[in-house]
């Protein structure tokens, strides 16, 4: 065989291998991104109307949380089609 | 260092106490005595203007008004000094505008007072022999008291939460490999070491202090002193008082009777021995109430006739 082919070959199966990780950790990524989601919801709750930590707890964390609010935002603009959003994680068609 | 916290429903005597204790103890040793109180009367008991500020009464007597608003103020300005550095990209928005509102949130000014504790204990207890608290009416007061241990309850679920984000960041971490150069400049990959996590690290952080402050507050250093009135409204606020400070852990370490004449006597006794029957190894002591000190305008309110430092040596 020629190098190109063993080349594209060993391409193809890295590109195979990577792509079987990413749908076997897609449950969890989706389950550490729900986690994020709830810890934000949790913490800045108080700036939404829910019963929340001590507002200062928020405060204190809030330069840190940049990812989490993202998420939090994220979320609530999926919130009208969260059901499709969960069959496409599942792929589910 | 002894902290003593005088507490009681409005208008007791709550501060009169404190100052006169605070005037006889200043004979012997160094005082500082705080108003936390935002109806501010020390200056007025000892005929001065503080104005938020502090005054020194004699060589072992300072004291102190602590400005409510001026600490939520200060408070606030760090925090938005942190978050626009952070947020550095945020900056052209009206940021101050939106903090400003932060103020009128519940919890900031018991934070503020809780802080307010916390620098006083830490920054002058080297200096002091006492520190004596005056403090706001009972419902502020309990609310502040508790609070480090409602907030080291909350850091503590929401510790276990990030420790969970942590350990899922792991498990794809370990699943995807070693993160490429360009994955690292991008900074997709998410820290999941304990170390490396800002939030968990400042969660740790706020949760010690927490803990040494609840331990100073619980400790046998502390005492809360309940000033009261012979009067059923007073009892009933007493009471739950009383209760607060048991579900805090707080020690409970004299009862002061205030304003008792003779006409008031047997009501004074009746309550007395009602409050008596929540806390029975607590010792109670008598103050009366002083016409000719009331009425006088240049009369010296803190000087009053009972002996308030032999009830509190509980630890001697």
């Amino acid at each position: 065989m020629s190098p190109s082919i063993v080349e594209s070959l060993r391409h193809f199966l890295a590109g195979f291998s990577q792509g079987q990780r990413e749908k076997v950790i897609g449950l969890t990524c989706m389950e550490q991104q729900e986690l994020e989601n709830v810890f934000a919801l949790l913490l800045l709750g108080s700036f939404v109307g829910f019963p929340a930590p001590p507002t200062f707890l928020a405060v204190e964390l809030l330069p840190f949380m940049e990812r989490e609010m993202q998420i939090l935002g994220q979320r609530a603009e999926d919130a009208c089609d969260m059901l499709g959003q969960m069959m496409g994680t599942l792929g589910v068609d | 260092m002894r902290i003593l916290f005088y507490t009681g429903k409005g208008g007791v005597g709550k501060s009169t106490m404190a100052a006169s204790t605070a005037w006889q103890l200043s004979r012997k040793s160094r005082v500082l005595i705080v108003s936390l109180d935002p109806a501010h009367n020390l200056g007025d008991i000892f005929c001065v203007s503080l104005n938020g500020r502090e005054k020194r009464m004699n060589e072992n007597l300072l004291l102190r008004e602590v400005d409510l608003h001026r600490l939520s103020r200060d408070y606030l300005e760090r925090e938005i000094g942190v978050l626009t550095r952070t947020y550095s990209y945020l900056q052209t928005l009206n940021l101050d505008r939106y903090f400003s509102v932060l103020k009128y949130s519940p919890g900031i000014e018991e934070y503020a007072l809780l802080t307010s504790i916390e620098e006083t204990i830490r920054q002058d207890g080297a200096d002091f022999d006492t520190i004596i608290f005056d403090t706001p009416p009972t419902g502020l007061t309990l609310r502040f008291l508790a609070l480090p241990q409602i907030t080291i309850t909350w850091i503590d679920r929401l510790a276990q939460i990030r420790r969970q984000i942590l350990d899922k960041r792991h498990t794809i971490q370990k699943i995807r490999g070693a993160a490429t150069e360009e994955e690292k400049q991008r900074e997709i990959r998410l820290a999941y070491d304990e170390k490396d996590d800002a939030v968990l690290q400042r969660l740790t952080a706020l949760k010690a202090n927490y803990e040494s402050l609840t331990e100073i507050l619980q400790g046998p250093g502390c005492g809360v002193i309940l000033v009261f009135n012979p009067d059923m409204l007073s009892l009933r606020e007493s009471e739950r008082l009383v209760e607060g400070l048991r579900d805090i852990g707080l020690p409970l370490r004299l009862l002061i009777q205030n304003k008792v004449t003779a006409e008031n006597r047997a009501v004074a006794d009746q309550v007395a021995e009602e409050l008596r029957k929540m806390v029975r190894d607590v010792p109670l002591l008598r103050v009366a109430l002083s016409t000719e000190l009331a009425c006088g305008l240049d009369s010296k309110l803190y000087e009053i006739p009972e002996d308030l430092v032999k009830p509190l040596d509980w630890s001697r």
